[in-house]
């Protein structure tokens, strides 16, 4: 199949007062074309920090300490500053966690729009403006409000104007961190369901990050699995939803609620997560696993491929069933 | 729309100045004790009979409230502030004799401190963290931390008792007869110990406010945002960052604007710098009430004319308080 993204062993800390946080530890996953992949896990466990890595906008005390991400087979933490600044939007681009404030308050969105075109692309600025307008029509909004400030528009508006300027320069892989934060439930579902209808449109490659797993997994192709700083999960939604092998991820699905089957019993998880300051050499769920035994206390079990596609990193895998 | 929101503003500026003139009027005749003494000072002690009922029918003291109030009014839109009994001169005299020399002083700080500190600030914000920032910081608060007077006397006793470079006080040459370039740079040598001085205390607060106005810009998510396009760094520092980081230091350039007539009392005192400020302190000092209350009434007009001039602008800066009023 046809590789579009993949990010090998990352690991990106962040230097704090206290010591090292190890926000994102040894992080794999790979993405293909016209691929839409849920990368969840709960707040802070490092979703964003794997997005801003990918982009490489890690800014100090941060820090991308391994690893690769191959993006079309280019390495962008290897890239030249020029490479990088060219690949970026172009190639990938990102709706960022909160859209409300990812526009400039004192340019008009038009502007912000057709900036990204004109570095990217050699037009004139009347091919950007058309484009733009085009670009606002396609998410919803009447194109000749180009002129407007982004204080003049409602949050859900904002949020696809935020939208349409990640697709300005037809990217191939779109990063969308939890663009629907601070929406109500009604306007988010818009939002979502725009997201999806674009990428199948486009044939884009969409990382959808989010803390919604019915969401994520009612639109998703693959669900990736978060858990303080590590993936312990991915595989196909499907067997995620089927066969989850991680005790977190099934912690995870017993946890959220299930629209078809109202009578499921919600089990909240107990404990709580544990902090990436100079955490310890061990699995990292180990504090809140009911499963955990001495060898989770020691070493950080491997992130493996345990059947076709499905990867995931526990002791038990393949011990026996404790599924 | 505009035409609309200048007129509503400028109605608002005129209920206050018009508050502002009334308080003025009837503050030295609410006070208690001879109204006399207001209107001409302490030596009314030593005045005649005659010379009491001059003042009394000059301002029409035994007149009606309203018939007073009415010719203040008059007055003051004639440019007639009163007399200084203690000078001997008309106020309006005095007050155009200092006001250039206040306004070259205070109006060249404050641009020049404000430009030096905005300057020092952003470079500050984007070198966060660097001995750069560190260095500068400390500069800074250093400067802040020095009382003016310390600050004059130093500058005073290198430049102009040591070195002799630069002449000790005053806003010119007395008694020179300097004419066209040779009268500029003499004004020049004079204003510039002061005008140092000046700059050296204030700077700190602009570059303090440009450095976290910067460092919150800096931290927003339409920078990240422009980064993530593959906007060029200058780019993102000069069109991004600059102008956002801009409005606060801006809404107190506005404020600052608004009080550079009423000089700066302790440094004009400092280099004998005939201002407005030097004007008020020496007022004070001989309790020349009219004096005192046409400099306060000066200073008072110009911070209202300033903030009239701020609303005006500050649209222009930022478009959301331009379709919020507008
Ligand atoms: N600038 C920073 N300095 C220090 N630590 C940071 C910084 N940014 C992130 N971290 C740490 O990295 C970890 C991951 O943060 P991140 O923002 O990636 O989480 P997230 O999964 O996106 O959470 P959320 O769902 O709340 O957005 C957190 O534990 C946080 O403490
Ligand atoms: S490795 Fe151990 S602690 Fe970690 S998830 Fe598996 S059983 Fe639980
Ligand atoms: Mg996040």
């Amino acid at each position: 199949m046809n590789t579009v993204l993949s990010v090998e062993n990352l690991s990106t800390y962040f230097k704090t007062d206290k010591g090292i946080a190890k926000a994102v530890e040894n992080v794999s996953f790979s993405l293909n074309k016209g691929e839409m992949l849920g990368l969840i896990g709960e707040s802070g466990c490092g979703k964003t920090t794997v997005a801003q890595s990918i982009l490489r906008l890690i800014e100090y005390p941060g820090k991308v300490v391994s690893g690769r991400v191959l993006l079309n087979g280019r390495d962008l933490i290897k890239a030249s500053d020029k490479d990088l600044a060219s690949m970026r939007w172009k190639e990938i681009s990102v709706i960022p966690q909160s859209a409300m404030n990812a526009l400039n308050p004192i340019f008009t969105i038009g502007d912000q729009i057709m900036e990204s075109i004109l570095i990217h692309e050699n037009v004139s600025k009347r091919e950007a403006l058309k484009r733009t307008k085009t670009l606002l029509e396609l998410v919803g909004i009447d194109g000749e409000r180009w002129r407007s400030y982004p204080h003049e528009f409602s949050g859900g508006m904002k949020q696809r104007v935020a939208i349409a300027m990640a697709l300005a320069c037809n990217p191939k892989l779109v990063i969308s961190d939890e663009s629907t934060t601070g929406l109500d439930v009604l306007t988010q579902a818009q939002v979502i369901a725009l997201i999806k209808n674009l990428q199948k449109k486009m044939d884009l490659s969409v990382i959808l990050i989010s803390h919604d797993l019915p969401m994520v997994t009612a639109i998703c192709d693959k669900i990736a699995i978060m858990y303080a700083g590590n993936i312990v999960e991915w595989a196909p939604t499907e067997d995620i939803l089927k066969n989850a092998r991680h005790p977190y991820s099934q912690a995870l699905l017993n946890a959220s609620p299930d629209l078809g089957n109202p009578e499921k019993e919600v089990v909240s998880i107990p404990g709580s997560v544990p902090n990436l300051v100079n955490f310890p050499n061990s699995c990292r769920f180990h504090t809140r696993c009911p499963l955990a035994f001495d060898k989770c206390r020691q070493e950080n079990p491997e992130f493996k491929e345990v059947r076709n596609g499905h990867y995931t990193a526990c002791f038990l895998e393949g011990v026996g069933n404790h599924g | 729309m505009l035409g609309k929101f200048i007129a509503g503003k400028f109605l608002q500026y005129l209920i206050v100045i018009f508050l502002m003139l009334t308080l003025n009027f009837l503050l030295p005749r609410l006070m208690p004790g001879n109204p006399l003494v207001f209107l001409a000072g302490e030596d009314v002690g030593f005045m005649s009979s005659a010379e009491k009922e001059a003042i009394l029918d000059k301002y029409g003291l035994n007149d009606s409230i309203i018939e007073q109030y009415g010719a203040y009014i008059k007055d003051i839109f004639t440019g007639d502030f009163g007399y200084s009994y203690q000078q001997k001169r008309p106020i309006s005299e005095l007050l155009m004799e200092r006001l250039p020399w206040t306004m070259l002083l205070t109006g060249l700080g404050l641009v020049l401190s404000t430009i030096i500190g905005v300057m020092f600030g952003a470079i500050s914000a984007w070198r966060r963290g660097t001995k750069t920032d560190a260095n500068l910081l400390t500069v800074f608060m250093f400067l802040s931390a020095m009382p003016s007077f310390w600050v004059g006397m130093i500058l005073v006793s290198i430049f102009s008792a040591q070195l002799g470079w630069l002449p000790v006080f005053g806003a010119e040459s007395a008694w020179s007869n300097y004419s066209g370039i040779d009268r500029i740079i003499d004004i020049g040598k004079h204003l510039i110990l002061p005008l140092a001085t000046l700059i050296l205390i204030s700077v700190t607060s602009t570059f303090m406010i440009m450095r976290y106005s910067m460092l919150n810009v800096l931290g927003e998510d339409y920078i990240m945002m422009a980064k993530a396009k593959g906007v060029k760094e200058k780019v993102i520092k000069y069109k991004h960052a600059m102008r956002n980081a801009l409005l606060p230091v801006a809404t107190v350039f506005m404020l600052s604007l608004g009080f550079t007539l009423g000089g700066a009392t302790v440094i004009e005192t400092v280099f004998a710098y005939p201002g407005v400020g030097r004007l008020m302190f020496e007022s004070v000092l001989s309790r020349d009430y009219p004096l005192i209350q046409a400099t306060f009434l000066i200073i008072t007009f110009s911070v209202v004319i300033a903030n009239f001039l701020a609303d005006l602008i500050y649209p222009l800066l930022d478009p959301k308080v331009g379709s919020r009023n507008g």
